[in-house]
């Protein structure tokens, strides 16, 4: 492989996995100095009961100060400003995250807050605002696939600007990943699918965007092997405790691998269909990942065709000619995605036009594309992907995913 | 121990390389100010930002810098050299003069740069990510395709930019960018 001329590469989250971890939760705690820690989750997890798991495994280890559970599926920054009023007047000392993407990212936002005061996040933007440690962060992640309990980023939505605001710091990464398969044994094959899918987006984009390095590259090539391992297995048969921890840990080592190598034309539009039509993450990420591969293939066909390796296994891999790897790649991607499309009795959807509302109409009606494809240029997500991503580009793109068909490569725009 | 045996060791000024910083940044200052003036796309991204806008870019930690507002009359404004006096809603610096002299060398693209971390950003990211956007239009008109190639990602080709409409906007923002304008600002920030 070639080096890069710079990289830098941080990971300094405390990681334990296995059945059982949760219990070392408190001993790990204590150690950071907490006492009084708030619990942060959401509704959907605490009647999952996965709440009193919890509690019961750190019991008589901390005392609790309050179980903030009132996050949305569309949390913004309103919300953490609630969580850290509600931190700040139960005068914790630390918050136990227990949750998906928006829960980690949510409890991140209230970290800010909590640990630097202020009133409201809205004051918090930019780069250069985090300046010091934050208060000690535990993440119990109960989806596979944010990969947020690695990273040094926070999305929250800014819902009246149909935007989300990105927080970026080093400061921002969690004390503690706790990876225990009782976390993440309740969630629906549908959710674990879309899920996981959002890992293997972070692990394919880390490997072929502009800031790949070889720690990342590592890490994203095993996370991919194991998505693909583990995936439809989980999916099949929830209760299979070895391939959820496969997944979880997947999922935390793309985490890892992205937090450095950041992402790119997948995220970038997933993150604007998310803010705009309300549709989930890990949907989008599923959706949109053949997208990404196509659209950069020119700039990185080697690496996109080595992904096949850790995709596929080593025989395709070595009876696939090396220019055709990176369409082998693509096409490995999209039957995963016919494949679960197929388990999850449909709930898996495989174009931007299948996803619908409850009330059965289309989330993504194709009259937003275009103003889908405007806001791209206001997420940071495009400046690490190797190829320009432009309105008129998105737009190309968004059309053919919102179509389901495969990406017309004559009509990406390569340049003079 | 006689201490004048051990004289201070001085940094070395770099002021060549300073120098040459700064006449990027002043001729990149006014070409962005000229491309609002004559781009199509410049024009419709500074209308999403906020009146009085300001944002400087420059080198930490001492400079050379450039500031720019955006006027009431919605267009962007090249201010010079010197931020003291002025608040700035955005600041994009460049880490060192080293990695500036690569950047405007064009050794790194912008966005390589930004990835390779040698920008940091203080103030709002949708807001810098438009500026980066901007200052990669003014590049493509105010320097040769053979460094622009360098500078900018992807470098239009005849679809997205036909020559005729690079040619004649290039002329436009070279004389709007070296127009008595220039001379009025230099003395303003003398």
């Amino acid at each position: 492989m070639t080096m890069p001329a710079y990289y830098d590469f941080c990971s300094r989250v405390k990681t334990i996995s296995g059945e059982n971890a949760m219990e070392k939760i408190p001993g790990l705690l204590k150690g950071l100095g907490v006492r009084r820690p708030m619990i942060v989750t959401d509704r959907g997890v605490e009647a999952a009961g996965l709440i009193d798991t919890v509690t019961e495994a750190i019991d008589g280890g901390l005392d609790i100060g309050a179980i903030y559970a009132d996050i949305p599926v569309d949390s913004d920054y309103r919300v953490v400003d609630d969580g850290a009023a509600v931190y700040q007047n139960n005068r914790c000392d630390a918050i136990i995250a227990v949750g998906g993407g928006s829960v980690i990212d949510t409890a991140k936002g209230i970290n800010i807050l909590a640990s630097l005061g202020g009133k409201s996040l809205l004051g918090c933007q930019g780069a250069g605002t985090i300046r010091r440690k934050l208060n000690p962060l535990a993440v119990l992640p109960t989806t596979s696939g944010t990969g947020s309990e690695m990273t040094l980023v926070a999305v929250i939505a800014d819902t009246e600007r149909q935007e989300k605001m990105l927080f970026v710091s080093h400061f921002l990464l969690p004390d503690l990943a706790v990876l225990d398969p009782r976390l993440t044994r309740t969630l629906p094959d549908f959710l674990t699918s879309q899920t996981a899918m959002d890992a293997l987006a972070h692990a394919c984009e880390s490997y072929y965007c502009m800031e790949k390095n070889p720690v990342s590259d590592a890490l994203a090539l095993r996370a991919i092997s194991l998505i693909s391992e583990h995936l439809l297995p989980a999916v099949r048969n929830p209760a299979e405790t070895s391939a959820r921890l496969a997944l979880a840990n997947a999922s935390a080592m793309a985490g890892a691998a992205f937090s450095n190598s950041m992402v790119g034309l997948v995220h970038n539009l997933g993150h604007v269909v998310g803010a705009v039509c309300h549709v989930p993450h890990g949907t989008c990420m599923s959706i949109l990942l053949p997208y990404g591969l196509e659209y950069n293939t020119h700039r990185r066909e080697k690496a996109i065709g080595e992904i096949l390796f850790s995709l596929a296994g080593p025989e395709i891999y070595a009876k696939t000619p090396e220019k055709a790897r990176p369409d082998k790649a693509v096409e490995q991607i999209r039957m995963l995605n016919e494949d679960l499309h197929n388990i999850t009795g449909g709930k898996h959807p495989r174009f931007l036009g299948e996803i619908r509302n409850k009330d059965g109409t289309p989330a993504v009606p194709r009259s937003a594309l275009p103003e889908i494809a405007r806001k791209t240029m206001a997420d940071g997500a495009r400046l690490p992907n190797p190829e320009e991503i432009l309105p008129e580009d998105a737009l190309m793109v968004l059309e053919h995913a919102w179509a389901g068909i495969h990406l017309d490569r004559s009509r990406i725009r390569k340049g003079a | 121990m006689n201490i004048d045996r051990y004289p201070e060791i001085r940094p070395g000024k770099k002021v060549f390389k300073k120098a040459y910083a700064f006449v990027v940044l002043l001729v990149v200052g006014r070409g962005i100010e000229a491309a609002d003036r004559v781009d199509g796309e410049v024009k419709d991204i500074v209308r999403g930002l906020p009146e009085g806008f300001t944002f400087s870019l420059g080198v930490a930690p001492s400079g050379p810098w450039m500031v720019i507002r955006k006027e009431k009359s919605g267009k962007l404004r090249y201010l010079g050299w010197r931020r003291f006096g002025k608040t700035i809603e955005l600041d994009m610096a460049i880490r060192n003069i080293e990695a500036a002299f690569r950047i405007f060398t064009f050794r790194e693209s912008t966005a390589q740069a930004h990835n390779n971390g040698r920008f940091s950003v203080n103030g709002n990211l949708p807001n810098a990510l438009a500026i980066m956007r901007i200052m990669d239009i003014a590049e493509i008109y105010l320097l040769p395709k053979i460094i622009a190639t360098l500078a900018v990602k992807r470098y239009p080709d005849r679809r997205e930019l036909p020559p005729g409409r690079k040619h004649f906007n290039r002329l436009r923002i070279y004389l709007r960018a070296f127009s008595p304008g220039l001379f009025r600002v230099v003395y303003r920030n003398l």
